[in-house]
């Protein structure tokens, strides 16, 4: 079988884990997350008839009471960047971590706006936001509230790296 | 001098070189063209000698040709089964006698160790230990039966924390082993980040975590990371292994693991070396291999002993059950019911009657003795021959001069008997269920040649009960017939004798008497003819007396013709007897 690591990246609060939890049922506990800085689940999907096992490096928001958790995106085979729509300072610190991670690999990366629930409240021009989507191999909008787009962004994934 | 010296050496060093660049610039192919021609002849003649000594080495061949071997028989299997199996049919009878053996000794191995460990002292020490340990009893024994046991082995893929192959000793999944792996991984990075770098630029690495059961020994190398869960105390030995393991892995699967791409598959073989570190050390103490298996065999015996004390009682049981059952052959005895709870403690329910053997007797004659016996005894009163046989017995001893015999259920008395003390056996006799009817008085002489020492007010009461039981006979005749059968010949043999008893007693008490013979007929027919039958009766019954010794001058014959009484005319076929008696002392 195939099997693949992937990371979520983004600022505290942004909803990765609820993301992740969204898409399995885990055995391990959420306290690895403050304790060592990263929680890891699993999920098998399905490409072209082909089953990739994908592990979700579920890795600790990073803001200025944490550093970035660069060790644990090595050996990655895709990584996300999570930002909340609602907040427009969580957009700044995902393309920021996204610059950092770049130093480290050069795999695909995803851009997600979660809590697509909500109303977004950018600050920002589209050109501006286009600009920052350039920066990514693909974009989502997502809602870890209501499941929406999590299964097709995953299944994305999977794909871009088989592709690779 | 030195210059010339030094030319030369600077020649043959121009010559050197001219030779290196024939075999190994670019006309090498020259000489490696040549090599070639030969490779097959050349490799053929060392082959074996190389994978001899390269095995000796390092062992590293066995585990290349493995999977190569492996295939070769699964293909085989598929596609020449037939052949295989021939091959195999040989074999396949002792295969299966030394699986079946081992089996079973496997078995009972097991149920000793079961046994020992359940029911021991140890056992329960044991148990409560693993109780507050919070791990299962299994877990516990096998932690105190083995030194160590190297569960599962991982090896796992350094950069992405992948897990690459596993091996369990038991054949058993682990769902969550590929989260076990990542995450192990990331705790080792985690260290390795956290703490201090040593002087020499090499991350601190993870090499043991040990929780309550067991053990991970981690050895890390420069691609791959291999992991042993191992229960007990795992020696140096364990980690030696690990670490000749991953080196071995590394040699082998150099290029997989730099090019690794998610895909496991690759690594499918490597379980044959990874199981080289499932080692197992079992405390020599506790269980050597030649232990006998005591606790089972005795469990054996004693269950053997006693299902064969359980079927030898019961068997005595049931034994002892038919014997006692014998007791209702006995006259007079019926068994209602026998509980025979063991061989001293019985109940026996019985009916008997009071001339059957007594229950304790028929015991004893039977060499039968028991510490509890139950007894319930209920009188009834039996029919069979033997027991009324008994009674008669118990009668007639009273009489010295009669005996007696049956013939066809009639009970027939021989031998001489006072005409008084007859008339109280006949009560006695009937007392018993013997009907006059089942009396037999042919041989039985009645004598009444006693003196009367009796007062006369006893000979009196006498006299009236004769007359009593002389007017009580009566003869019944068939249709018209006038014949006297055997049967009223009985009666009148009685009767004379008792007609002349009564004559003595009359003589003494001074009373004239006469026998009285009443002929009837019933009231079919002329009313005449039945005058005239009835007299012919009476008259046959007195000719019968005659011949029996009495005196026609003291019998009055006379005929009643018709009896036309409604309930008896039609049967009244009779002669009936009445004494008339006149008491001289009255008549002065």
């Amino acid at each position: 079988m195939i099997k693949k690591k992937i990371c979520l990246l983004g600022a505290s609060s942004v909803g990765k884990t609820s993301l992740v939890k969204q898409f399995v049922e885990g055995i391990f506990n959420e306290k690895y997350l403050t304790s060592i800085g990263v929680k890891i689940d699993k999920k098998i999907v399905s490409v072209k008839q082909q089953e990739v096992q994908l592990m979700l490096w579920d890795i600790e928001g990073y803001d200025r009471y944490n550093v970035f958790q660069g060790k644990y995106i090595r050996g990655a085979s895709a990584y996300i960047i999570v930002v909340d729509q609602t907040r427009n300072s969580s957009l700044q610190e995902g393309i920021a971590i996204h610059a950092l991670a770049r130093n480290i690999s050069n795999v695909p990366a995803i851009l997600v706006f979660n809590k697509s629930d909500l109303q977004a409240n950018w600050h920002l021009e589209d050109s501006q936001i286009n600009q920052y989507i350039a920066l990514f191999d693909r974009q989502f909008n997502t809602s870890a509230k209501t499941g929406n787009n999590v299964e097709e962004m995953f299944q994305a994934i999977a794909e871009l790296t088989l592709k690779e | 001098m030195q210059k010339n010296a030094s030319v030369q050496l600077t020649e043959s060093q121009q010559e050197l070189e001219r030779l290196r660049t024939v075999i190994l610039g670019e006309e090498h192919h020259l000489i490696t063209d040549a090599v070639n021609e030969q490779a097959r002849d050349i490799v053929g003649e060392v082959l074996t000698e190389a994978l001899h000594d390269r095995q000796k080495k390092d062992g590293s061949i066995d585990k290349v040709l493995l999977p190569i071997v492996e295939a070769s028989v699964e293909h085989s299997v598929v596609h020449n089964s037939d052949r295989l199996i021939s091959y195999l049919y040989p074999l396949l009878g002792d295969l299966i006698r030394k699986s079946v053996g081992a089996f079973l000794s496997n078995f009972i191995e097991k149920t000793n160790q079961l046994i020992e460990y359940s029911f021991t002292v140890k056992g329960l020490k044991w148990r409560f230990k693993a109780w507050r340990a919070g791990i299962s009893f299994t877990q516990y024994v096998l932690s105190q039966t083995y030194n160590y046991r190297v569960e599962h082995v991982l090896l796992i893929h350094k950069e992405t924390g992948l897990l690459l192959k596993s091996v369990n000793l038991e054949q058993q999944s682990q769902n969550d082993i590929d989260l076990i792996s990542s995450m192990l991984s990331a705790i080792n990075d985690f260290v390795g980040d956290s703490f201090q770098t040593s002087k020499d630029g090499q991350k601190e690495q993870l090499q043991t975590v040990s929780t309550d059961s067991f053990k991970l020994l981690i050895r890390s190398g420069p691609s791959a990371i291999i992991v042993a869960a191992v229960t007990g105390n795992p020696p140096q030995q364990v980690s030696e292994q690990l670490q000749i393991t991953l080196e071995e892995i590394h040699r082998l699967y150099i290029d997989e693991l730099d090019h690794f791409d998610g895909d496991s598959s690759l690594f499918k073989n490597a379980e044959n070396q990874l199981r080289d570190c499932l080692l197992t050390e079992e405390i020599k103490t506790e269980l050597s291999s030649n232990k006998k298996p005591w606790f089972a065999w005795l469990l054996i015996t004693i269950v053997t002993i006693f299902i064969a004390f359980a079927i030898e009682s019961g068997y005595q049981r049931t034994q002892l059950k038919k014997l006692i059952m014998n007791i209702d052959q006995q006259p007079g005895i019926v068994v209602m019911n026998i509980n025979v709870k063991s061989e001293n403690d019985i109940t026996l329910d019985v009916m008997r009657d009071p001339n059957a053997i007594p229950i304790e007797q028929w015991f004893n004659s039977h060499q039968l003795s028991f510490k509890s016996l139950n007894l319930i005894e209920r009188r009834y009163r039996s029919l069979s021959p033997e027991i009324l046989n008994r009674r008669v017995e118990a009668i007639i001893s009273h009489y010295p001069d009669l005996s007696f015999h049956w013939k066809n259920e009639q009970l027939s008395l021989l031998g001489n008997i006072d005409i008084i003390k007859y008339q109280e056996l006949t009560t006695q006799l009937s007392d018993i269920g013997i009907t006059s009817r089942q009396l037999q008085i042919q041989q039985l002489s009645l004598d009444n040649s006693n003196d009367f020492a009796q007062s006369t007010d006893v000979n009196q009461q006498i006299f009236k009960d004769l007359i009593g039981k002389i007017s009580t006979i009566q003869l019944n005749f068939e249709v018209n017939s006038n014949q006297v059968t055997p049967a009223m010949q009985m009666d009148l043999k009685l009767l004379a004798e008792q007609f002349r008893y009564l004559i003595k007693l009359a003589k003494q008490l001074n009373i004239n008497i006469g026998l009285l013979l009443m002929g009837a007929s019933d009231n079919s027919g002329n009313r005449n003819t039945n005058k005239k039958l009835s007299m012919m009766r009476a008259e046959s019954a007195a000719i019968e007396l005659t011949h029996l010794g009495l005196n026609r001058v003291q019998m009055f014959v006379t005929s009643l013709g018709q009896i036309d009484i409604e309930d008896v005319k039609n049967t009244s076929r009779k002669v009936m007897f009445n004494v008339i008696y006149i008491d001289n002392k009255i008549k002065d």
